[in-house]
């Protein structure tokens, strides 16, 4: 058993505090295991409050992990969010797989589902192959007897136009490019890059259209995937590439604007919670990090929001995504959203979607995912709406995948209103 | 409680609300019944008839209650609004606050309790009769011999036996460790009830009414429980059970739905960490997000983050004298600083622990006061067990301070 030392050399005696000895905080209520998604709907997990503070008591820095049923956490934080106590439910069960993988190898299939970003730069030049192959029923069937990726998970599409290349090559050579005063970094993250650039497109186009000047600067994926295949090492890796490229912006006062909620809790929180690493970079890039609707929601707060919406008359289901609740901050896409004339949000009252990041793509999680999503996809369907909104992209691709409704994130809304 | 029932009814009312809850409250830990008054006085051992009729001797004995603030009034209004938000298919509350129901505790002491639902009011003791006590091997905490004995003992004109069974397979990772909300999600399947008659047998044949701990079913509770009784064909009832409480879970569900579709917005998970109040009004009140403390800005604020119990009041017993304060505004608090007052030298203590009544001294208008009786802040209300005085441990008041102190706040907010 090795211990990675410079991991501990990073933790500051309050963090460690936080996550791990939060365990001494759990009264055994069992709120936790009541509200948990996953085991609520199967027998193989016994339940976060079992998995989470209880077994921590047996969790010894320098002994082996004590079971394997932490695995089938989603990482869905529902646990840490209900519980009374303040238990950090999740974070404890994320450093378990950790410690759970440093014992045994991490499956191929699990790298593969970490490394979105890897995937994307050999997939998206070969974009239309490699999104014929992955519609093949035959080849989806040969990747899931062989990688063990479900065969009917809700897989994106590559596109072969990058969001940078595009960003390079077209916008920095556009009018639309142009110096202004203020200024806004954009993290656009791998889902943007290698499958959506339309989602990179849209942001930039409603944060220009709201005087802002957007600077895309290097920047790797966060590393969530990695983290939650319990990759520490490599997520680690990741976190420090993009705190030290996006400290200089954070410590020049520009906000961080992300529009995959994940990402940016990455940016936020996990960085320092779950990957142990609060240097001064580390805080500062937190704290300037931004959801972009959050973002706009406080320009409108100042009186500097762009409010020439044209009107639409729609009523639209939003789910709010897992990720997107563990920034504690409220629902600003919804305040956003209704801001424009003839919007009405109805918000689907389910926790979870089921696909929890990377969860729901794994062979034999597919169908934990789909059952826990349920709530949420009859709701969605009940809505009668052909358009829903979510601020996640997994959940966006699974919430679509399950009821066929066409799954937007709210500042499409936003750009369709700003006639963008 | 007090929190969620004053934000849906403020919701409800057109109001724009933000509710901050530091996790889900104490509803999964409580019985799911609404106690408003059941014994007077509190160490008696004759549980209250009617709470409305015993008022005025409680209110004589215990001068410091929050009741004094809100009356017989705010009692009535907050049951008849607490009735209105629960209005809903997996609910049925049942009773009045004129009469107490007398329902068995999972020890099998008793219970009294103003409303309840349908299937935990029908085992009300002072009905009479014949009852089987029927728990699950499987099921820890709950033991039906226990219960039927001590109700046996307790003279009360009813004759109860026990019965427990053996549960048909139960699909849960771990059946050592099975939980009351584990159960209730089985129970909704129609085999496994199925399989739960058959291990019963033809044990129930010569009883009026079959009890049972309270898991039969969440969402589909109300089918479960006509399910059961077709197949058994005798009355059913349930018997809260120790955490985390299933009748709790449907109270808490719906409650939060009512907000829900209220358009009220609810942050669980976050706590709200200070308030700035500036001549006699809170202006902003600061919330831990994932990176950071964000201000949030209000006409009027709430504050029910509990008692002692529920983290709304702090203590800290470090060096010689001990401290009592209330966390986030550093309201004056009614308290005895003095660490080696705060217990009473039994558990149990028939005059009840002191540091469970300590909390925010309040006005008339439940707006915190300091120590001449002066509003500190005029857009600030206390609700429910923050305030001074609301031991609920004594005299089983507590659902009641928290749905009184919410209808008087809300009478105040949206007149």
């Amino acid at each position: 058993m090795t211990i990675d030392q410079s991991a501990l050399d990073e933790i500051t005696l309050s963090i460690w505090e936080q996550v791990q000895n939060s365990a001494d905080l759990c009264v055994k209520c069992n709120i936790c295991t009541s509200y948990c998604p996953v085991s609520n709907v199967t027998d193989k997990f016994p339940g976060p409050k079992f998995v989470g503070p209880q077994a921590q008591r047996f969790r010894n820095p320098f002994e082996i992990s004590v079971d394997n049923s932490v695995d089938y956490c989603s990482g869905c934080g529902v646990c840490t969010m209900v519980c009374p106590h303040g238990v950090k439910v999740m974070e404890m069960n994320a450093k378990a797989r950790y410690k759970l993988y440093q014992q045994k190898r991490v499956p191929i299939r699990n790298q593969l589902l970490g490394r979105s970003e890897v995937l994307g730069k050999i997939n998206s030049p070969l974009a239309p192959l490699a999104n014929m192959f992955l519609n093949n029923s035959l080849a989806r069937f040969i990747v899931e007897k062989t990688v063990g990726v479900h065969r009917n998970a809700p897989l994106p599409k590559f596109s072969f136009e990058t969001f940078r290349g595009w960003y390079n090559a077209v916008h920095q050579k556009s009018a639309k490019a142009r110096p202004l005063e203020k200024k806004a970094v954009y993290f656009h993250g791998c889902s943007c890059n290698y499958y959506e650039p339309f989602m990179g497109k849209t942001a930039i186009a409603v944060l220009e259209h709201n005087g802002y000047e957007v600077i895309v600067p290097k920047q790797v994926c966060c590393g969530l995937p990695m983290l939650s295949n319990a990759e520490f090492e490599a997520a680690r890796r990741n976190a420090h590439r993009n705190i030290a490229s996006l400290a200089q912006y954070a410590r020049a006062g520009y906000k961080i604007v992300g529009t995959s909620t994940s990402c940016t809790l990455s940016l936020k929180s996990d960085y320092r919670h779950i990957l142990d690493i609060d240097t001064e970079d580390a805080r500062l890039v937190a704290q300037q990090t931004y959801d972009i609707c959050e973002f706009l929601l406080e320009l409108d707060d100042v009186g500097e929001l762009n409010i020439d919406f044209k009107p639409i008359e729609a009523t639209l289901p939003y789910h709010a995504p897992c990720q997107l609740k563990a920034h504690n901050m409220g629902l600003p896409a919804v305040d956003l959203m209704e801001m424009v004339p003839g919007v009405k949000v109805r918000v689907v009252q389910a926790d979870c979607c089921g696909i929890a990041g990377t969860y729901g793509y794994k062979k034999e999680k597919y169908d934990i995912a789909m059952k826990v999503g349920q709530p949420v996809f009859e709701q969605v369907r009940d809505s009668g709406s052909s358009i829903a909104v979510c601020d996640s992209e997994t959940c966006r691709w699974q919430i679509g995948h399950a009821t066929g409704v066409k799954m937007i994130h709210p500042i499409e809304l936003l750009a369709q209103a700003y006639g963008l | 409680m007090s929190g969620l029932t004053t934000a849906c009814q403020l919701a409800q009312a057109r109001q724009k609300v933000l509710l901050i809850a530091h996790g889900i409250g104490a509803l999964l830990l409580a019985s799911g019944c609404i106690d408003v008054l059941g014994f007077q006085p509190a160490d008696s051992r004759k549980p209250v008839k009617n709470p409305l009729n015993s008022l005025d001797s409680f209110l004589k004995e215990r001068p410091d209650h929050p009741y004094h603030y809100v009356g017989r009034k705010h009692i009535e209004a907050g049951l008849e609004a607490f009735q209105r938000l629960t209005n809903h298919d997996s609910l049925d509350y049942q009773g009045s606050v004129e009469r107490n129901w007398l329902l068995p505790s999972a020890i099998g002491a008793l219970r009294p309790t103003c409303l309840a639902p349908a299937s935990l009011a029908n085992g009300d003791l002072s009905r009479g009769g014949r009852m089987l006590i029927v728990g699950f091997k499987e099921l820890r905490d709950f033991y039906p011999a226990l219960i039927s004995q001590n109700l046996n003992a307790q003279d009360l004109g009813i004759q109860t036996d026990a019965l427990t069974i053996t549960l048909p397979p139960i699909p849960v990772a771990d059946d050592m460790n099975v939980t009351p909300i584990e159960l209730a999600h089985v129970f909704e399947r129609p085999n496994f009830r199925a399989n739960v008659v058959k291990a019963i047998g033809r044990h129930h044949k010569n009883y009026d009414r079959i009890g049972f701990p309270a898991v039969l079913g969440i969402q589909h509770h109300a089918e479960v429980i006509a399910d059961l009784e077709k197949q058994l064909g005798k009355r059913i009832f349930e018997i809260s059970t120790l955490p985390p409480s299933v009748p709790g879970r449907r109270l808490f569900d719906v409650l939060r739905q009512t907000f829900g579709q209220a358009e009220g917005r609810l942050i669980i998970g976050s706590k709200v960490v200070d308030g700035v109040i500036e001549k006699g009004q809170v202006r902003q009140i600061h919330f831990e997000t994932a990176n950071g403390l964000k201000p949030v800005t209000g006409k009027n604020y709430v504050l029910a983050t509990g008692g002692i119990y529920g983290g709304g009041i702090q203590s800290d017993s470090d060096g010689a004298v001990g401290r009592v304060w209330e966390p986030i505004f550093d309201l004056p608090v009614e308290a005895d600083q003095n660490r080696h007052n705060w217990f009473a030298t039994g558990f149990l203590d028939s005059k009840g622990q002191p540091f469970a009544g300590y909390g925010v001294k309040v006005n008339d208008k439940l707006n915190p006061v300091n120590d001449s009786g002066n509003a500190l802040a005029e857009n600030l209300y206390i609700a429910g067990a923050t305030i001074a005085g609301a031991d609920w441990t004594r005299g089983r008041t507590g659902d009641g301070v928290a749905l009184a102190t919410a209808s008087a706040i809300v009478e105040q907010i949206v007149g």
